[in-house]
């Protein structure tokens, strides 16, 4: 059996004219030696790229070696091991088989799909890869982050269609909007597939302009441009040290406190901060909203005697003197802590499942801004929220039962401001 | 598994070839992770076998053999992933395609009176160039898979860890051949211009003739060491 010398596709190589035609055929085939021992074949066209609808015209032509008279007859036609109906293949002369396919459908995997030339024993004689396909969409809704105005990762999604059927590649590009020339992103894949990490070299208080390019076989596409500057899209590390413990012996009062982010602390900025909670054995979490700017919360109207999951997230609001919000960070790790066990002797059933949020705060203002008129036109000084806390602590500790549903908050409001009441 | 060294044991203790030298600093992070018993049959592999004690012939053949038989284990199930991956008629259960062959890749087929009348040295010659050519068209494969399935880490690290392997199991047939005193041959390039121009479908092909000609000859490995191991040790 020949073989190109060295076992290898030498091209450009000049050999004997006798064997010209099966050296030409060795040569299109590589290092690669196919056939039932007799023929070698080849498939044009080589590895086509077409669009999903169109149709494609193929040739398996057989050349001879070893003695044997090939013949294109007892040939047959494979695609992704499918053999496919006669009527579509033909004899075009005693050496060639053709194919006919139209209408063809995307590619089944995307290293294409494998158009085979079989001989009559089914073993393979050629074969050609087919990708089938579209030319990528725009890609579209670019959105990106900064981490404490280091990096920026940048994230999008492929287009409408999605599916092109071939390998698309995706580059993120940006550059700086009044000069400079375009730099290519090169970390991929960090935030899910369409992702792109962007690790230094960012300049502030400067708009980039970035985009997308999407390309595969069969053309590319870009995206819009996004303009921003760094700073608009700033975000940072959840609070660390969040610490949750007990309001001295008040059974429906936790407080938390927590440290704020310390890489933005050299830059000028007010964080805004949200509070999550939850009862063990719940997925609903509730939300304290307006926490600007301190360290420490306290969450009210809690259930005594349960357990709680707290976690705090940070807004780096106002960087650099900004009037924009940046992004929220993420939450932190869940803290827990439990409500201390309330003084009720046996009766669970007594246990209201209570509103504990909101609704108990527009109370908790109101008292706070009566204490404070109270102290500035009464004769009382010590007057103050503690005061408040410690008359509620005495009242659970001589009372049986506290009523405070959400629906009954203003009469169980009412029943502690009268003096107790027994249910 | 012990050997006669006393060496006791060897689970997921460092292999200790020599006691002067802790082989700690193995590239093969991949086999580390997977398989506990690996670390020590490759840290033999990678270890030069120029130390201060010599190592016997016994224990050169049985370490050879060891691996080859670990080898084994495993390299049906890269052809069967790298098949996965290349689509139908290759992926389709039961492929097989005998009539693909490749020039620079001798096969390990032999008839069974010449092989059983093959001299140590012409045998473990013959294993060796394989497993070099292998090594090389692993790389190839690896190369060409990166470019055709990109997405495919499962089989990407397969081959690099086969192509590891012939390189490991190159390396003990090497010591083998030296404590029986045949010459090594050079190192040789077997692809030459081969690779260059070939089409998506012949690359396919191709990947599969050298995964299956790695199981052929792993198995042939086997055997080869089988003869020696028969031969000279107790």
């Amino acid at each position: 059996m020949l073989r190109a010398a060295g076992g290898g596709l030498r091209l450009g190589a000049a050999l004997p004219t006798a064997r010209t035609m099966l050296a030409l055929a060795l040569l299109a085939f590589g290092a690669l030696r196919a056939g039932s021992g007799s023929y070698l074949a080849v498939i044009a066209p080589q590895d086509p790229t077409l669009l999903i609808g169109s149709s494609l015209h193929a040739t398996c032509s057989v050349s001879v070696s070893g003695g044997d008279t090939p013949t294109a007859e007892g040939l047959y036609w494979t695609l992704n091991g499918r053999r496919l109906a006669p009527e579509l293949s033909q004899v075009l002369n005693a050496t060639t088989l053709g194919l006919a396919l139209a209408n063809l459908n995307g590619s089944k995997q995307q290293s294409g799909d494998n158009l085979v030339c079989h001989a009559r024993d089914g073993s393979i004689l050629a074969g050609s890869c087919l990708y089938v396909g579209l030319p990528p969409e725009k890609p579209v809704n670019i959105s990106c982050w900064s981490k404490n105005m280091k990096d920026l990762t940048c994230r999008w999604f492929p287009g409408t269609q999605g599916e092109t059927f071939l390998h698309t590649n995706y580059t993120l590009k940006y550059k700086l909007r009044w000069y400079g020339q375009d730099n290519t992103c090169q970390e991929y894949h960090t935030v899910g597939p369409y992702s792109c990490h962007i690790p230094k070299d960012l300049a502030l208080f400067t708009p980039y302009e970035i985009w997308v390019e999407a390309t595969n076989r069969l053309g590319s596409a870009r995206s819009e441009v996004v303009t921003l500057d760094i700073l608009d899209v700033v975000t940072t590390d959840p609070p660390p040290d969040v610490h949750v413990s007990r309001v001295g012996g008040l059974e429906d009062q936790l407080s938390v406190h927590w440290n704020s982010p310390p890489a933005l602390k050299d830059f000028l900025f007010q964080a805004k901060y949200q509070i999550r909670y939850r009862v063990e054995d719940s997925v609903e979490w509730k939300v304290v909203d307006d926490v600007s700017n301190q360290t420490s919360c306290r969450l009210a109207g809690l259930k005594p005697g349960t357990v709680y999951f707290v976690q705090v997230r940070c807004n780096p609001f106002g960087i650099y003197g900004s009037k924009k919000a940046g992004i929220w960070s993420e939450w932190s790790h869940p803290t827990a802590a439990s409500t201390p066990r309330s003084e009720r002797q046996g009766s669970s059933g007594a246990c209201e499942p209570r509103g504990g949020e909101p609704s108990s705060m527009p109370v908790r203002r109101e008292l706070k801004q009566f204490l404070g008129w109270l102290k500035k036109h009464s004769y009382c000084p010590n007057l103050s929220f503690r005061l408040y806390d410690q008359w509620r602590a005495w009242m659970q500790k001589s009372h049986k039962t506290r009523n405070q549903d959400e629906g009954l908050l203003s009469s169980g409001r009412r029943s502690t401001a009268r003096g107790p009441t027994r249910r | 598994m012990t050997n006669s060294l006393g060496q006791g044991s060897c689970r997921l203790k460092k292999w200790r070839l020599d006691p002067h030298r802790e082989i700690s600093d193995l590239p093969l992070t991949f086999f580390l992770v997977s398989q506990p018993v690996v670390p020590c049959l490759l840290s033999l592999l990678q270890a030069p076998f120029v130390l201060g004690a010599p190592v016997s012939l016994a224990d050169s053949i049985n370490q050879t053999y060891n691996l080859a038989l670990y080898m084994q284990k495993n390299t049906s199930v890269l052809v069967q992933t790298y098949l996965q991956y290349q689509g139908s008629p290759f992926s389709d259960p039961g492929f097989s395609a005998p009539e693909l062959q490749l020039s620079s890749l001798a096969p390990a087929a032999v008839p069974f009176t010449l092989w059983r009348g093959l001299g140590d040295g012409e045998r473990l010659l013959q294993v060796h160039r394989a497993f070099s050519a292998l090594a090389q068209h692993l790389q190839l494969v690896s190369d060409d898979q990166a470019d055709l399935n990109p997405g495919s880490s499962v089989l990407l690290s397969q081959l690099a860890a086969a192509r590891l392997r012939a390189q490991g199991l190159m390396g003990n047939i090497a010591s083998v051949m030296t404590v029986l005193g045949v010459s090594i041959p050079l190192e040789v390039d077997t692809l030459g211009s081969a690779p260059f121009g070939a089409s998506v479908f012949q690359r396919k092909c191709r990947g599969y003739v050298v995964t299956r000609e790695y199981e052929h000859w792993t198995d042939r490995a086997v055997q080869d060491l089988a003869v020696l191991k028969a031969k000279y040790v107790a």
